[in-house]
């Protein structure tokens, strides 16, 4: 059991000038939410093609979340696995600065710019099997970013947007091991953002959007060739957009994206989704579209020789062919593969993904949604042995190889009970695999173990798919929210058994492998906000404190919290 | 020494065509029947060095003779009495660097009742320290995987080690199990478990005696 107390105190100075005025959109705001990222446009969340999930401040507050991931594993269909990464904050102390200037009546000019500096002392120590480690230090984290954009509408049917966005992380970590080794560990990513974006309305039936722009991104990092040398990766990209909606009950969308990369290899994005109103109860969304995913900076620059655990080497794509080709000239290389000389300029990982959704809405209180998802994931990024040294040690890098699938179906339901409760459920089917093991399977070429430890042929009705996918994934919450400011809610996530080592010699996720239980998470939180900024919750996550530290690192066991909070905004009227 | 040897060689040649040429006419081949050796101890970790945080062991090799089923002494290391050789992970054949016998192997993918004759083309590798070695050592590579995250070596399904022993003769392994007791431990197992009862073989065999490529 653990206590956890936190006090917030959340400035959020906002600075309007008298002669902004609000640029009125061409939608009509009725309750109905308002979203941008599916289509780049201002569209209701009724008439997007594509499903979306909104997911509101209030709600991410009501439930206590801290960070993306309480909130995003809360949602039916997404699963968040334990590892690097998964622990950005939704609210720390940040400077955070707007403006907006109406240059003309058609012209106007948005700035906004956030600062934030987050400083960790580590005071940890360690004990395994006899063996302690100490480790003493301080962690310091800073982020500014500053975003801008230039707006001008030429007419009532023709808009253009030139934006800009400049980020900079900055992450370096200090620490003092037992031996007074000291160990430091340094990122800094700098992100360059600058679009345009046009907006025409071709006639009433007909909207289109065109638009491009460049990425410049660089990354310094101590685990790379040299901390002081700054990697870069530009991209280049162009996109197009067209919206026909020949009638009031159906909208299509067509859309493509082409992206120039310097350091991998080009990749184009279509999609195209559909809106049908049956009537209006009745909506039917599909869309069919392909996106990828770009290797990242690991998979392009990591220089990496792990001295600790028999001084294996992984090498980024950028540099393998040539770093690997140095040693070999030096007489440090036993052998190389033939995937060795497969080595090429990674691929984006292609993933295509089939959406199929039914909507029914037979009244304000009730709603109802069925969706059948299919994805194709192809060229996934893998990291492979391409040779060895003359040691015996291995040397490894990363090759396009994988092809992969997940399909399933969703179910949510919601039902407002009152004015003041509300119920909601939801529950995911979802299958996984790898084509390519499948095939093996199938070819007799995968084998097992029966009771006795001897060998067998697997069967395709033992393979479970990919490690970390749960087969059921379910939720059931109560909501209760009052008009004084009083909230409350209780959730209960269930997730079934998942697959996590490969145990019984084969190289393929099957029945005779190692699984995390499926449990049950509950938690239920209570709070009150008043209407001068001032607020309370507390609660209680894991209430069933269920814990298994090994798969579940981020399930903490039975946490009680409690939040005071303090939300001052300024308004300056000049 | 050439010309002392060449007619021994010769001789050898000989001998060999001779004896496959009265097997063919008139050995039966009989049935052989797989035996199952477990527990075999291999070089197993004695502790742990208290400053580097290493497991050690004696670096000592257990051999072993199929032909006889029984385990070798190390006094007789330097002999044509053992087959294979086992300390952690590796496995040695008594030949090439290894030993003074005729000892060879290749590792096949399939299961061990399928190894019913080893054809003609089957190429037997013998073992060249430090680089090569008939079984392939290395995860993924030879009989076994070992995952960095659980550290526990299992060994790979459908995986049989063709052997060729000391005395030319022919034998089929399996390795079925690394851990005391036959039973590789529960990924939670607790570091000192997973190093004390690491290196205890368990695996099945069945070697022909009668020189034939037929099991």
């Amino acid at each position: 059991m653990e206590l956890r107390l936190l006090l917030f105190l959340i400035f959020t100075p906002v600075s309007i000038f008298s002669q902004v005025k609000f640029v009125k959109d061409t939608i009509q705001l009725k309750g109905d939410s308002v979203v941008v990222t599916a289509t780049r446009s201002e569209r209701k969340l009724s008439n997007v093609t594509v499903p979306v999930t909104i997911i509101s401040a209030k709600s991410i507050q009501q439930i206590g979340a801290l960070r993306l991931t309480d909130i995003l594993k809360e949602q039916p269909g997404l699963t968040m696995t334990s590892g690097f990464g998964a622990g950005v904050q939704l609210t720390r102390l940040a400077m955070n600065q707007q403006f907006k200037y109406n240059l003309t009546q058609n012209t106007n000019i948005l700035i906004g710019m956030r600062f934030t500096n987050e400083q960790i002392k580590n005071e940890l120590s360690v004990t395994n099997g006899g063996l302690t480690i100490n480790s003493n230090g301080a962690e310091k984290n800073t982020d500014y970013n500053v975003s801008s954009s230039l707006n001008h509408r030429f007419s009532n049917s023709l808009k253009t947007s030139f934006r800009s966005y400049i980020t900079r992380y900055n992450a370096t970590q200090n620490l003092l091991t037992v031996s007074g080794a000291p160990y430091t560990d340094l990122l800094d990513h700098l992100f360059n953002r600058l679009e345009n974006q046009t907006d025409w309305v071709v006639n009433k039936k007909l909207t289109a959007i065109v638009g491009g722009g460049a990425v410049m991104e660089g990354v310094k990092s101590s685990r790379y060739d040299s901390e002081k040398i700054r990697k870069t990766n530009t991209n280049q990209y162009a996109f197009s957009q067209w919206e026909w909606m020949p009638n009031s009950k159906l909208i299509l969308i067509g859309g493509i994206r082409f992206d120039h990369n310097q350091t991998y290899a080009s990749a184009w994005s279509p999609k195209a989704s559909m809106l049908y109103k049956i009537n209006k109860q009745n909506r039917i969304r599909l869309s069919i579209g392909q996106g990828f995913k770009a290797p990242d900076f690991r998979q392009l620059y990591l220089n990496f020789t792990n001295a600790a655990a028999g001084s294996y080497s992984v090498f980024g794509t950028a540099q393998a062919q040539k770093v690997i080709g140095q040693l070999n000239s030096l007489g440090q290389i036993g052998t190389l593969y033939n995937n060795f000389y497969q080595l090429k300029a990674l691929q984006p990982e292609y993933a295509t993904g089939t959406h199929l959704t039914w909507e029914f809405e037979p009244n304000a209180k009730n709603n109802f949604s069925f969706q059948l998802f299919r994805n194709d994931i192809r060229n996934l990024i893998e990291v492979q042995q391409v040779g060895a040294y003359i040691t015996g040690a291995q040397i490894y890098s990363y090759l396009n190889i994988g092809r992969a699938f997940t399909t399933g179906f969703e179910i949510e339901a919601k039902h407002q009970i009152s004015k003041e409760f509300s119920i909601s459920t939801a529950y995911q089917y979802l299958q996984t695999g790898d084509k390519d093991q499948i095939a093996q399977i199938k070819n007799g070429t995968v084998y097992t173990r029966d009771a006795n430890g001897l060998s067998r042929k697997l069967n395709v009705s033992e393979y479970v798919g990919l490690p970390n996918n749960s087969t059921h994934k379910a939720q059931l919450k109560f909501n209760y929210s009052n008009q004084n400011g009083l909230f409350g809610n209780i959730r209960a996530l269930y997730r079934s058994k998942w697959a996590v080592n490969n145990t019984n010699g084969n190289e393929v996720f099957d029945d005779g492998d190692s699984f995390a239980k499926g449990y049950i998470a509950l938690h239920l939180s209570i709070g009150k906000d008043y209407i001068n900024g001032l607020g309370f919750q507390f609660g209680c996550d894991n209430m069933l404190n269920y814990i298994d530290a090994l798969n579940l690192p981020n399930l903490p066991g039975r946490t009680f919290f409690a939040t005071i909070k303090l939300q001052k905004s300024q308004k300056h009227k000049s | 020494m050439r010309q002392k040897l060449k007619p021994f060689s010769l001789l050898l040649i000989l001998s060999s065509i001779l004896f496959s040429c009265t097997k063919n006419e008139t050995t039966v081949v009989l049935p052989v029947t797989a035996i199952t050796v477990s527990n075999l101890p291999a070089d197993t970790v004695l502790g742990v060095n208290a400053i580097t945080g290493m497991p050690f062991s004696a670096g000592k090799y257990t051999f072993y003779s199929l032909e006889r089923n029984a385990i070798v002494p190390n006094t007789d290391s330097a002999s044509t009495q053992w087959d294979l050789a086992f300390a952690g992970s590796k496995i040695l054949t008594n030949g090439g660097t290894s030993g003074k016998g005729l000892g060879g192997a290749f590792i096949y993918t399939g299961l061990f009742n399928d190894v019913k004759t080893i054809s003609n083309d089957s190429v037997f590798k013998t073992d060249n320290a430090p680089g090569s070695f008939a079984v392939t050592f290395g995860s993924g590579k030879g009989w076994y995987v070992y995952d960095q995250l659980t550290s526990l070596i299992t060994p790979l399904a459908g995986r049989v080690l063709v052997i060729r022993t000391a005395s030319g003769k022919y034998a089929k392994v399996e390795i079925i199990n690394y851990y005391k007791g036959g039973v590789t431990l529960p990924t939670t197992a607790s570091e000192s478990d997973k190093l004390s009862k690491q290196r205890y073989y368990t695996f099945r065999y069945a070697y022909q005696p009668n020189g034939s490529k037929t099991f």
